[in-house]
């Protein structure tokens, strides 16, 4: 039969306005249902009518999941808060910029005003094979078009790689990982709590899954705890163009100093693997060594240790070193007047 | 900059005109700010269906099994239009007289052999576009799969695929001899034939070198060897240009349907009246019974000059189920079908003396042209080198291969930019290994005057009608403190800077066609005209020489444009920045004609003799005082006395298209028409002399634009604010193919894998300078009578050259070898201190 | 917004409170439609094709309420261009990457394209059309347009205008860099990014002007 990429299919559409009736609905269509937060992602798929849902399950309408508060240890955003009212809220710009510099330099204006901070984290990969339909192992396949002598994988994976090599996109979860936040997760058998960085999973795990939702199951919150609150952080993105574009790369890091050693520190990358990886072995290297150059050299050479580049991505395993070298030992900043 | 400040024009213009060198708004702005504007897809017609396209999945095959009965039965399925319903393709006829034959082997709306991943196979109608997309996805249709090559390289080396089954060149029998007296022969069709190289060929890819095989095409002017000998440098480089989609933001959406007997088709397309005899052909029917409307087009840049052969789906869709027939096109569609600029695999060895004059140019150029028609780039580039470094010997060598990827089109500067651009990383590698200025040895090599270029043909070179590029330059260095910023430090903290200049110039006007007005009895002045609104307000901008040479205000004058119905006159295709410099032109016979009626009208009705009359303030009146007659006045008279006067005698000269609108438009008021004459000598082009400057991090290889500045010489100024939306505009048309516009292919499976604009990457307002600069010399050209030139695609290969020049000025010259320049090629190759990316593998 | 219900099928809402569903209106009238265009050919009366579930809400569009018939996948960008007539949005991707269909909803914008229609029930929908005087006086940004001449084919422009009108709500004074980032999410392909910065810097002086007066 004849494929086309264009226009959305048939549905039905929900738009629940409490968690618990999403819940029953999500429950009663399993596998059949398509949540759709801010739908930026969503759209593509059913647009391109790779996906045909019988069911979409419309959050906008759920005002309980929208909304930044602050508790008695931290922040709790709603999964459905945009990353707009994220990158302008006051505390999180004040304590916990880390998040608010990640949401800044999502995509556009437009899709920060839409795209909601759950959609973000649980976003899909681009890997233009994928995406464009092709019968991967992620879309259940038994090959990966990226991982070939000529596969066009400049933007693919450079670790952690199982038989996919498809990166994760997402902007903000490895400063949720920096952050140490919390993905409150609704599940039908109740409410789990999880690590940020155990939210996100490789192929290994599954390979038609960047994260542990499964059908029936919510991401309805994200609580950052104010471990971390007003630490010294460290965000950058690498792209392409400077709209739009995912990251070629990103990294964050969130650290607290005493005297000018590093006290404590957590620093995680994204879009070298299917999830964005925390660097537990950078984190213990520097703990206790001076914020300094050489320190960050160091741990840029420790984290890419074991990287593996593909035939086109080969500049992914210096721009992570240096990116991690930064988000360590600072950049050496251009001092010129213009 | 403050903030409130929003950029006064620098510079002013037209100090000896009323109107010209002066901006104002154009006409059809209000229309736009409000959203009134009627693009193609704007429309709305009562039961009006809808289309979607089958697409080929494969790069090359042949429909097998088709079964489209589910579709058919499906309900609010109404057609389905296959190549078997397209009409023949018919021969056209030139101006001269010549029949060109149709090709067999052309590009058609619908294909069974699709030569393409995403060429449209079958195309179908239904009330809505969810039920046509369902129709699509209920055919049951089959592939054979066929070789293919995405690639030009792959398919020349010995055993290569072809991307058709004939071959992959186009070859040109040659032209018959015309024999005296008679009419010209018709040129031979063109067809496919095998060109393969030699695996001894092949050897230089070894070296990264572009194989310097048996070419298509060769000229050479002056000695060569002698060049080469005299040099103090000779340069060899291979350098690869981007395959790079126009990406217009409005898609090749269209809507027909039959009223009559004629068939109306609103489309957007570049020009209005020279795309009607496309459509003629395309749809093999009389002009006469098509109706073009193209009131806003959003969007072409070459890729839609004279329409678009899918236009015909709807209209064929539309006769064939008794409905007018929207065809919306979506991005992705539009990828496959809206037309690329070619890339070019090139080669070039160049001899430069001491003080940087170029001794000898020997340039080879490889075209990846798409599996149909082919474009000219190749030989544009290789005349527009000749004319921009005026090399003293050059040897140009060029071979356009067919490839199984999507239909290349020509592109703002065709072959011009991708020329420019080979060229340009090789001048600022010799001024650097001469030592040299780089704004110095690109003076030194400009084109000035009537400057010769391109081949001997029929035993002389042709020249340019002028050229102040030296000029360009010296007001550029200045403005952008060339030398102070060329003096600063170029490192600091992880970022280094880099300054770039780079030379400019394409084609610059045509000649020839026709100017049409009516002055009216109500005193208004009806302005017909046939150059289409693309955008780039050259539409409104030549008819104020109508008004400026009467001497009548802009405000009474009303131009007609955008539907053919409305009696418009012969006019140049909008594309190839001929607009401005012909129908400047056309404007200034019409207005002079326009203004000798005027005066023998006023003689005839008040005596004396028609040049004792000057025509001004919308009166006719007698030299030094006198009698007279208010322009209504001479309307009223010029309807009684008819004949030439109210145009019921049409000048002979003008284009049949022409007569036949003069015809309908007479006994309306006093009517001015008249064919362009002028004499020119030379060829007409455009120059730029562009400035820019880079900040690249060497930590991750991100580089920002900082600064820009181009100075054109396009003589005289006619619109300040459109000249600098074109100046700038197309100076970041070229500086996306330096920093990211790109193709994808897999060449395993040979399909295009960039299709949204994230892939293929058109700048953003945030890869640019928030604040650029341009500057026009304002000096008049001599061969036409207005003085203005083109200024469309002079500046795009100036854009990408400028910030070439200035990456490799910041970085040195091992850095990259194919444009664009990413940071993943900037950072790998500072990593292994040397180029890391193989120029001759496709881009990824 | 009124609160009466829509049937939802049962079948396909075991459980769940049917009040929750809600949050349009039905009630007598007319189906909005551009003056001369029926969205489905009147041959398919009664015959409709599966995809057309089509309901009829009522939208909140230029400050006037507008009752149409509405598919569940359909887009408001679709809406507005093909049942409201409203065509000055336009599509150039349909995929949330050129900003061609902005439009401002609640004062914000966001690409029409990438939104359903049923989800913007109840909010405040502002398209180029609506941004103009009764009386045919251009919105301050529209006539910076005029006065710098901005943009060329302008198939962007309603879209820069509705992203430069939500923008300069929450910054009113910008820098040029500013104002850029602002319009960061449009994608001009006749790159005259340039002419088109001034020209909202134009429009947000003329807004201040405005407002002084």
């Amino acid at each position: 039969m004849a494929v086309i990429r264009d226009v959305m299919p048939a549905f039905q559409l929900y738009q629940p306005s409490s968690v618990a009736d999403a819940q029953k609905l999500l429950g009663q269509n399993g596998s059949d249902a398509l949540v759709l937060a801010g739908g930026l992602d969503s759209m593509d798929w059913l647009k391109d009518r790779i996906k045909k849902p019988k069911v979409v399950v419309d959050l906008s309408g759920v005002s309980e999941l929208k909304g930044i508060r602050e508790t008695p240890d931290g922040v709790e955003i709603g999964a459905m808060t945009t990353l707009t009212e994220i990158s302008t809220s006051p505390v999180i710009r004040q304590k916990y910029s880390l998040l608010s510099q990640a949401a800044e330099v999502v995509a556009s204006p437009q899709i920060r005003n839409q795209g909601t901070i759950g959609g973000n984290v649980s976003q899909d990969t681009r890997c233009w094979y994928y995406r464009a339909g092709w019968p991967c192992y992620r879309a259940g396949g038994n090959i990966c078009y990226a991982d070939t002598p000529v596969g066009r994988n400049r933007e693919h994976a450079i670790l952690h790689s199982e038989r996919c090599v498809a990166v994760n996109p997402s902007d903000t979860a490895p400063a949720f990982i920096a952050l140490d936040a919390k993905f409150v997760v609704m599940t039908p058998k109740g409410q789990r709590v999880i690590d940020a960085e155990d939210y996100f999973i490789g192929p290994d795990i599954d390979i038609t899954r960047m994260n542990i939702l499964q059908p029936g199951s919510l991401l309805t919150a994200i609580r950052i705890p104010s471990t971390w609150a007003q630490a010294q952080f460290y965000f950058e993105k690498v792209r392409d163009r400077n709209v739009w574009d995912f990251p070629l790369m990103n990294v964050a890091s969130a650290m607290k100093s005493s005297g000018d050693n590093i006290q404590d520190v957590r620093i995680a990358v994204n879009a070298v693997a299917a999830r964005p990886l925390r660097l537990k072995m950078v984190e213990d290297s520097v703990r206790g060594k001076p914020r300094n150059a050489a320190t960050g050299e160091a741990a840029g050479k420790l984290a890419v240790q074991g990287a593996v580049p593909l035939q086109f991505n080969a500049y992914k395993v210096p721009l992570m070193r240096n990116l991690v070298k930064r988000a360590i030992g600072g950049v050496q900043e251009a001092a010129w007047a213009s | 900059m403050s903030n409130s400040e929003w950029k006064p024009n620098q510079q002013k213009f037209g100090a000896k005109y009323k109107l010209i060198g002066k901006d104002y708004p154009t006409p059809d702005l209000y229309a736009k700010v409000t959203g009134k504007a009627k693009y193609a897809e704007d429309f709305r017609v009562d039961g009006m269906l809808f289309c979607k396209l089958l697409l080929s999945p494969v790069a090359h095959g042949r429909v097998k099994h088709l079964d489209v009965s589910k579709a058919t039965a499906m309900p609010g399925v109404k057609a389905i239009l296959t190549q078997d319903d397209l009409p023949a393709p018919a021969d056209s006829v030139t101006d001269l007289g010549v029949t060109i034959k149709a090709n067999p082997l052309g590009e058609k709306a619908l294909t069974m052999e699709p030569l393409y991943h995403g060429e449209p196979v079958l195309a179908v109608a239904a009330v809505d576009e969810y039920t046509a997309a369902e129709a699509i996805e209920a055919i049951d249709i089959e592939f054979e799969p066929l070789p293919f090559a995405v690639d030009p390289l792959d398919t020349l080396r010995p055993g290569g695929p072809n991307p058709r089954l004939q071959g992959n060149v186009w070859v040109r029998p040659s032209m018959p001899q015309a024999k005296p007296g008679e009419k010209p022969p018709s040129p031979p069709v063109p067809h496919v034939g095998e060109l393969k190289w030699t695996e001894a060929d092949f050897a230089e890819t070894k070296h990264g070198r572009l194989p310097l095989g048996k070419a298509q095409d060769e000229w050479v002017v002056g000695d060569l060897d002698a060049g080469f000998k005299e040099a103090a440098l000779v340069l060899d480089e291979t350098f690869v240009t981007p395959d790079t989609s126009h990406e217009t933001l409005e898609p090749r959406t269209t809507l027909a349907y039959w009223q009559n007997g004629k068939v109306f088709v609103h489309m957007g397309t570049q020009s209005t009246v020279q795309t009607l005899a496309s459509l003629g052909r395309w749809l093999n029917m009389d002009q006469n019974q098509i109706v073009l409307v193209s009131e806003y087009t959003g969007g072409g840049f070459g890729s839609k000059a004279t329409g678009y052969i899918f236009a015909i789906i709807p209209a064929l869709l539309s006769k064939k189920a008794n409905a007018p027939v929207m065809m919306r096109i979506s991005r992705e569609e539009e990828h496959f079908i809206g037309r690329a600029r070619p890339g070019f695999q090139g080669r070039m060895k160049v001899g430069f003396a001491k003080n940087g004059r170029i001794t000898a140019l020997d340039m080879f150029v490889i075209c990846n042209n798409g599996p149909y028609d082919a474009v000219g780039d190749a030989n544009t580039s290789g005349t527009i080198v000749s004319l921009l470094y005026q090399p003293l010997a050059m040897r140009w060598r060029g071979t356009t291969v067919l490839t199984n990827t999507p239909p290349r089109g020509a592109q703002s500067s065709p072959g011009g930019m991708q020329g420019i651009v080979i060229m340009e990383t090789i001048v600022s590698k010799a001024a650097r290994q001469l030592g040299l200025d780089q704004v110095d040895i690109r003076r030194i090599n400009c084109p000035e005057g009537k400057a010769p270029v391109g081949p001997v043909r029929n035993g002389t070179r042709g020249h340019s009608t002028s050229a102040f590029l030296k000029e360009a330059f010296d007001r550029g260095s200045e403005q952008f403190r060339w030398k102070e910023r060329t003096a600063r430090p170029k490192r600091s903290g992880t970022k280094v800077r880099g300054v770039g200049v780079s030379s400019s110039c394409f084609v610059g006007g045509s000649i020839g066609y026709d100017g049409l007005f009516v002055i009216r009895p109500d005193g208004r002045i009806a302005i017909q005209s046939g150059v289409g609104n693309l955008g780039t307000e050259s539409l409104h901008d030549v008819h104020r020489v109508v008004a400026e040479v009467l001497g009548v205000p802009w405000e009474k004058c009303d131009v007609t444009w955008g539907n053919t119905s409305k009696n418009l006159p012969w006019t140049c295709v909008s594309g190839g920045s001929q607009t401005t410099h012909a129908m400047t032109r056309a404007a200034h016979a019409a207005a002079i004609d326009g203004k000798q009626k005027l005066q023998e009208i006023a003689a005839k009705v008040l005596g004396g003799k028609p040049e004792q009359y000057e025509v001004g303030n919308e009166r006719v009146f007698r030299k030094g005082g006198g009698r007279g007659m208010t322009l209504p006045q001479a309307a009223q008279h010029a309807i009684q006395l008819g004949g030439k006067y109210d145009g019921h005698e049409p000048p002979e000269d003008v284009n049949k298209f022409t007569k036949a609108s003069i015809a309908a438009l007479q006994g309306q008021g006093l009517l001015a028409a008249a064919k362009d004459k002028y004499p020119r000598d030379g060829q007409t082009f455009s120059y730029v002399a562009c400035f820019a400057e880079v900040e690249v991090d060497v930590e991750t290889g991100k580089y920002d634009i900082t600064d820009y500045l181009a100075v054109a010489d396009v003589g005289t100024v006619l619109h300040p604010k459109s000249l600098s939306g074109q100046i700038l505009g197309r100076s970041i048309l070229g500086i996306g193919h330096a920093i990211g516009q790109k193709w994808v292919f897999d060449p395993h499976y040979g399909h295009t894998i960039s299709l949204r604009f994230h892939h293929t990457k058109p700048p953003t307002i945030l890869d640019v300078p928030v604040n650029m600069q341009w500057a026009a010399l304002d000096i008049p050209d001599p061969e036409t009578p207005v003085g203005a030139r083109g200024i469309g695609e002079p500046p795009v290969g100036g854009g990408c050259g400028a910030i070439l020049n200035a990456l490799s000025d910041a970085l040195g010259d091992e850095i990259f070898r194919r444009a664009p320049v990413n940071l993943d090629t900037i950072l790998t190759s500072l990593e292994a201190g040397r180029p890391t990316q193989d120029p001759l593998t496709a881009h990824i | 917004m009124n609160d009466k219900l829509e049937v939802i099928p049962d079948q396909l809402a075991k459980g769940v409170s049917r009040r929750n569903f809600i949050k349009g209106v039905i009630a007598g009238g007319a189906v909005a439609s551009s003056a001369t265009y029926l969205f489905r050919a009147s041959s398919l009366l009664g015959q409709q094709p599966p995809g057309l579930g089509e309901r009829l809400i009522t939208l909140n569009v230029n400050g006037q309420a507008r009752r149409v018939d509405v598919m569940k996948q359909e887009t408001l960008a679709w809406t507005l261009r093909y049942k409201l007539g409203l065509t000055g949005t336009k599509l150039g991707c349909d995929r949330a990457e050129c900003g061609a269909c902005t439009v401002l909803l609640d004062d914000v914008p966001h690409y029409a394209c990438s939104i359903l229609t049923h989800s913007v029930r109840g909010r405040k929908i502002l398209t180029v059309e609506g941004l103009a005087n009764s009386d045919g006086t251009l919105h301050p940004v529209q006539q910076g347009v005029i006065d710098e001449q901005g943009f060329q084919c302008a198939f962007c422009m309603s879209g820069f205008i509705m992203s430069a009108v939500g923008f300069l709500k929450t910054n009113p004074n910008p820098t040029r860099l500013q104002m850029a980032q602002g319009l960061s999410g449009n994608l001009c392909r006749c790159q005259d990014y340039d002419k088109i910065l001034t020209a909202m810097m134009r429009g947000a002086e003329n807004m201040r002007k405005a407002h002084h007066v």
